[in-house]
């Protein structure tokens, strides 16, 4: 996740990453990090708490003064199996959400032209 | 979903295939981060309710065509690619028989894994793999951002981090090694700016044999 500063809104953390922000912590399938720290305000959260509580390295470009915050680092890609609601575009840049093919199985295929 | 930080290299396989499903675009390779991919071709099953049923691996539904003899003035180089990419092991009629039994018997096929199985059947991913996506998806900003060579050192950084991560690194290897204008190149030969290419990696890492993530139904 592309961050301006070490700051992220709660609902594009959401969105990107599958965590939740809930009373009892970040949650993410049966996982709940308690991180009360993490608040900023209302609607921010502080990326290095969330670095520390959930291993999501922070990556700073000091030219730029661009912040990259990496996935959770927890043992394994998956937290849980509950697929994440990610939209992406097509080759014209229409937008397409998976959520959107729920009552049918689904193989995504990842490939490349390289 | 291609994993293509240049969507107009994938449009003509897209056009070609003329897809009846929806074919996307994942400029940065953020599948990585939620599902686990790594390499190409990969992927997830997910049932009716959007759960995973088998996490992200090694796959393909065609039976790969034998190259036949390969002419004798092939450079040593190509020769050896070849070599290696023969070693790849074919799993297409394998993978497609388990997909097609999900598909009609849903949960009850022995292909369908639980969520835990799922979650512990994922790629491991510790610090390192996540610095390494972090990294990446920094290089893929500053591409775009301030221009191709600034995205470089935070890609080499991806490729230490992660060196099992095939996507990030022929990703990079290919926007170096493909002329203006032409098909994304796929040998990926080396380069000065990365210090790995596809022949020398996939040798250090075990030759072709090993190249895939193989599901754990197929031997």
């Amino acid at each position: 996740m592309i961050l301006s500063e070490p700051q992220v809104t709660v609902s594009e953390f959401e969105a990107r990453t599958g965590w939740a922000v809930k009373p009892e912590g970040l949650c993410k399938g049966e996982v709940c990090v308690p991180a009360p720290e993490a608040a900023v305000g209302d609607d921010r959260l502080d990326a290095a708490v969330l670095s520390t509580k959930l291993g999501m390295p922070l990556v700073h470009d000091e030219a730029t003064g661009t912040w990259a915050l990496g996935p959770e680092s927890l043992g394994h890609s998956l937290t849980t199996a509950t697929a994440p609601d990610l939209e992406l575009p097509d080759v014209d840049g229409n937008p397409f959400r998976l959520s959107s093919l729920h009552g049918r199985k689904v193989l995504l295929v990842a490939w490349a032209s390289w | 979903m291609a994993l293509d930080l240049d969507p107009e290299k994938a449009r003509p396989w897209i056009d070609a295939a003329s897809p009846t499903h929806p074919a996307l675009i994942d400029r940065g390779h953020i599948t990585n981060e939620l599902f686990g991919f790594h390499n190409v071709p990969m992927a997830v099953w997910i049932d009716e309710s959007g759960t995973l049923v088998r996490p992200a691996e090694s796959a393909s539904v065609e039976k790969r065509e034998s190259m036949g003899p390969l002419p004798d003035d092939l450079p040593a180089r190509i020769k050896d690619l070849i070599d290696e990419a023969q070693q790849i092991p074919d799993i297409g009629e394998r993978y497609r028989a388990a997909v097609l039994d999900w598909v009609e018997r849903g949960a009850d096929s022995p292909y369908a894994l639980s969520p835990d199985q799922v979650v512990s059947a994922s790629h491991p991913r510790g610090r390192s793999e996540a610095e390494a996506a972090a990294n990446f998806e920094l290089g893929r900003h500053l591409h775009d951002a301030v221009g191709k060579d600034a995205a470089v050192p935070y890609w080499r950084a991806a490729h230490t981090l992660d060196p099992d991560n095939w996507t990030y690194k022929r990703q990079a290897w290919t926007l170096e090694t493909t002329p203006e204008g032409q098909p994304s190149d796929l040998m990926q030969p080396p380069t000065e700016l990365y210090e790995g290419n596809w022949l020398d990696d996939v040798k250090a890492s075990g030759g072709g044999a090993n190249y895939l993530t193989k599901p754990a139904f197929i031997d």
